[in-house]
């Protein structure tokens, strides 16, 4: 963590409550979690309100589903904690074998043309977002995604365009395994908000 | 509700907090580094080296990006509202691109 006091929590409170969960959690506080106590006035509300209604609201895709985009876009950026912190969360509603595959090559992995038709999208918009056409978004629906779905699978990357960005930025320390895994339950029970 | 009407609000909001009252930093300073991080013309030093990086490889922003800021604005406040007004500016071009993509296509699936 670059900066001292999201480290350490800005307020009295929020350097009670850092050292309350990570005594109670046995591990040490994320620094996703720490940014999300951070100067909480700024952006802090806007930014978790599109995240939860994206990540855990109504669509299409399932939870683990775009998780898993989540954490591709995180590959994509080289984004060490979010491709940790997101594959966890993803394993959890989808084969575990199929996540790794994806991160390996999501165009080999045994996913359904509708969500490898996706990342394509998702892709292309986050690493040449100049190129990305009304072709592109043809290609998807053609192949059964609709409106709706692609609507909230760029969302998803959108937000995690930002997240990853900030993270290492900020040089977020990268958790055991097991400490991804305690926060991916969080995660999944508490929501973004 | 057009589905990508309910996400544009949320972009709205997100680009209005980023640039607005509520920052510590003058909002010049971070609109400039949000619209620099989405593709805009260079900015001040030593903004410009990290909204820079932010934009093209955030894995590669340096401990001197980050303090060259931190120095400039003052407080470590002042650097995170730079970083995050940064990574919101790219985050969101790539909302824009999509949304554009999307509503210029036809729908066959819905």
């Amino acid at each position: 963590m670059r900066l001292a006091e999201i480290e350490r929590g800005d307020r009295l409170r929020t350097r009670a409550l850092i050292r309350i969960i990570s005594t109670v959690s046995g591990a040490r506080l994320p620094d996703a979690a720490r940014v999300a106590f951070y100067h909480k006035g700024y952006v802090g509300a806007a930014l978790a309100e599109w995240m939860h209604a994206v990540m855990r609201g109504p669509s299409g895709w399932t939870v683990g589903e775009r998780e898993l985009m989540a954490a591709m876009v995180a590959h994509w950026n080289s984004c060490t904690f979010c491709v940790g912190a997101h594959r966890a969360i993803a394993v959890r509603g989808v084969e575990p074998a199929i996540v790794d595959a994806c991160l390996a090559d999501y165009r080999t992995a045994p996913i359904s043309a509708p969500l490898r038709v996706t990342l394509i999208f998702l892709e292309t918009m986050t690493l040449r977002p100049d190129d990305l056409q009304a072709s592109h978004a043809q290609d998807a629906m053609d192949t059964g995604v609709s409106r709706a779905q692609l609507a909230d699978a760029a969302a998803v990357a959108s937000l995690f365009n930002i997240v990853t960005r900030y993270a290492d930025a900020l040089d977020f320390t990268i958790p055991t395994e097991t400490e991804f895994d305690k926060a991916a339950g969080m995660l999944l029970k508490r929501g973004y908000r | 509700m057009n589905p990508i009407d309910l996400h544009q609000r949320h972009a709205d909001r997100l680009r209005a907090a980023a640039t607005g009252a509520s920052g510590q930093t003058a909002e010049s300073v971070r609109i400039a580094a949000l619209t620099r991080a989405a593709g805009g013309a260079p900015i001040d030093k030593p903004y410009d080296g990290l909204a820079q990086q932010i934009r093209d490889a955030a894995w590669r922003v340096t401990d001197a990006h980050v303090a060259a800021v931190r120095a400039a604005t003052g407080s470590d406040k002042g650097a995170f509202e730079i970083i995050m007004a940064a990574s919101i500016g790219a985050g969101l071009a790539r909302w824009d691109a999509a949304a554009r993509a999307i509503d210029e296509a036809g729908d066959a699936a819905s």
